[in-house]
């Protein structure tokens, strides 16, 4: 892995940037997609951005019966394969975490792909509270 | 690495590949029924066929269904002459005889400008185009339970002896991969119904969302070791909850500091 995704909680101030930037990052036929990051309050007025943690030991690859999750060696992240996800929820179920959703938009499952190498989120972060950077 | 050419343009692909991944790939529309890259292929629906030819075959050329056939170094690759469309065409007038109700194959044949077929429609057709991608991803889960029974055009898929599927989990995976939407199923106060058997469902303990069945979560946590606790709440719960987990460490850390 060459790059790593730092979530700064107490940067946060819960604005919701990363998910608008998230949603339209992966828009698809004119309609934004489903965010795969929220800034979520865990006490009035202290936000944390919840994303997936690109686990090493996911449990959704494991839980996947049809190797449509594979984690992508350049940027580390766990990315699904479209073409082989069957939509079963699987993963959505056993994800302990809660970062694999269903896009009922666009009819498919979606997580965090950390757009390929280059993430939306932390680009239009205000305050820095996500930072993508090379280790 | 071999290279091939589709449509007069030269591409890379890998040893072993199927055709049809490497078209849809290059984003070439080709239409295909039967096609999942989670399943093996069989070219059930035919619907995938293109034509190839080499340059060594002095003009010869063959028609072949595209995601049943590996790739080749100097294939020459033609997705749309008249003969293949000319193919497609006729495929397509069958399936909508075989199937008039289903919106998919309705669609796709007016892409080929085929509004009404040409044959007798099946009188009380169910929409299923025998293209066994349901018993096929039933199989990659290690259940096949589900298969296609009797022969000729009394031949449909079913559970064995048409009474409840001994082994069906209740995933869904039959019915999210069919292509025409065929498999009914339905959810209805805390039990799932598919193919006659009824599934008990897992519901969130926070928001009391519908999870999966409790067969599934049983075969989850024999079958791939996931731990039982993963299923007690829905995603958006989930989320919440590794909210305020995250929000201890943090607030720990900060007083720590201090």
């Amino acid at each position: 892995m060459k790059y790593q995704f730092e979530v700064i909680p107490s940067k946060c101030i819960g604005c919701r940037t990363c998910e608008l930037a998230c949603a339209f990052a992966h828009a698809k036929n004119q309609k934004p997609g489903k965010s795969r990051i929220y800034p979520l309050a865990y006490a009035p007025d202290k936000y944390v951005p919840v994303a997936c943690l690109q686990c090493d030991d996911a449990a959704c690859v494991k839980s996947c019966m049809f190797n449509a999750l594979r984690r992508n060696e350049e940027t580390g992240a766990v990315e699904l394969d479209k073409e082989r996800c069957v939509k079963c929820g699987a993963c959505v179920a056993a994800c302990p975490f809660g970062c694999a959703l269903v896009d009922d938009v666009h009819d498919e499952i979606v997580k965090c792909d950390l757009c390929g190498g280059s993430p939306a989120c932390a680009a239009f972060c205000p305050t820095k509270a996500l930072v993508y950077k090379k280790v | 690495m071999v290279h091939i050419t589709i449509n007069g343009k030269v591409v890379k692909a890998t040893e072993g590949e199927m055709l049809l991944t490497v078209i849809k790939r290059e984003g070439i529309d080709i239409p295909a029924l039967c096609h999942h890259e989670a399943i093996e292929p069989t070219g059930n629906c035919r619907l995938c066929m293109v034509e190839i030819t080499r340059a060594e075959w002095e003009g010869w050329k063959k028609h072949v269904t595209s995601c049943l056939y590996p790739v080749e170094d100097g294939l020459i690759v033609n997705t749309h002459t008249p003969e293949v469309i000319e193919i497609r065409k006729t495929i397509l007038d069958l399936q909508l005889a075989n199937c008039p109700n289903s919106e998919v194959i309705q669609k796709m044949a007016e892409e080929y400008g085929i509004y009404k077929t040409s044959y007798e429609t099946v009188p009380e057709g169910d929409n299923c185009i025998m293209c066994y991608a349901c018993t096929r991803i039933c199989e990659v889960l290690g259940k096949s339970a589900i298969s296609a029974v009797m022969r000729g055009h009394k031949k449909v898929i079913a559970p064995p002896f048409g009474e409840e599927p001994p082994d069906c989990i209740g995933c869904l995976a039959c019915a999210q991969i069919c292509p025409t939407n065929v498999i009914p199923w339905t959810d209805k106060d805390g039990t799932r119904t598919i193919w006659n058997k009824k599934f008990d469902l897992i519901t969130c303990k926070e928001c009391g969302k519908t999870i999966i069945t409790k067969d599934f979560a049983d075969y989850l946590m024999e079958q791939r070791d996931i731990p039982k606790e993963y299923f007690e709440l829905c995603d958006d719960c989930k989320r919440m909850q590794t909210a305020r987990k995250m929000g201890e460490i943090v607030t720990r850390a900060q007083e720590a500091t201090l």
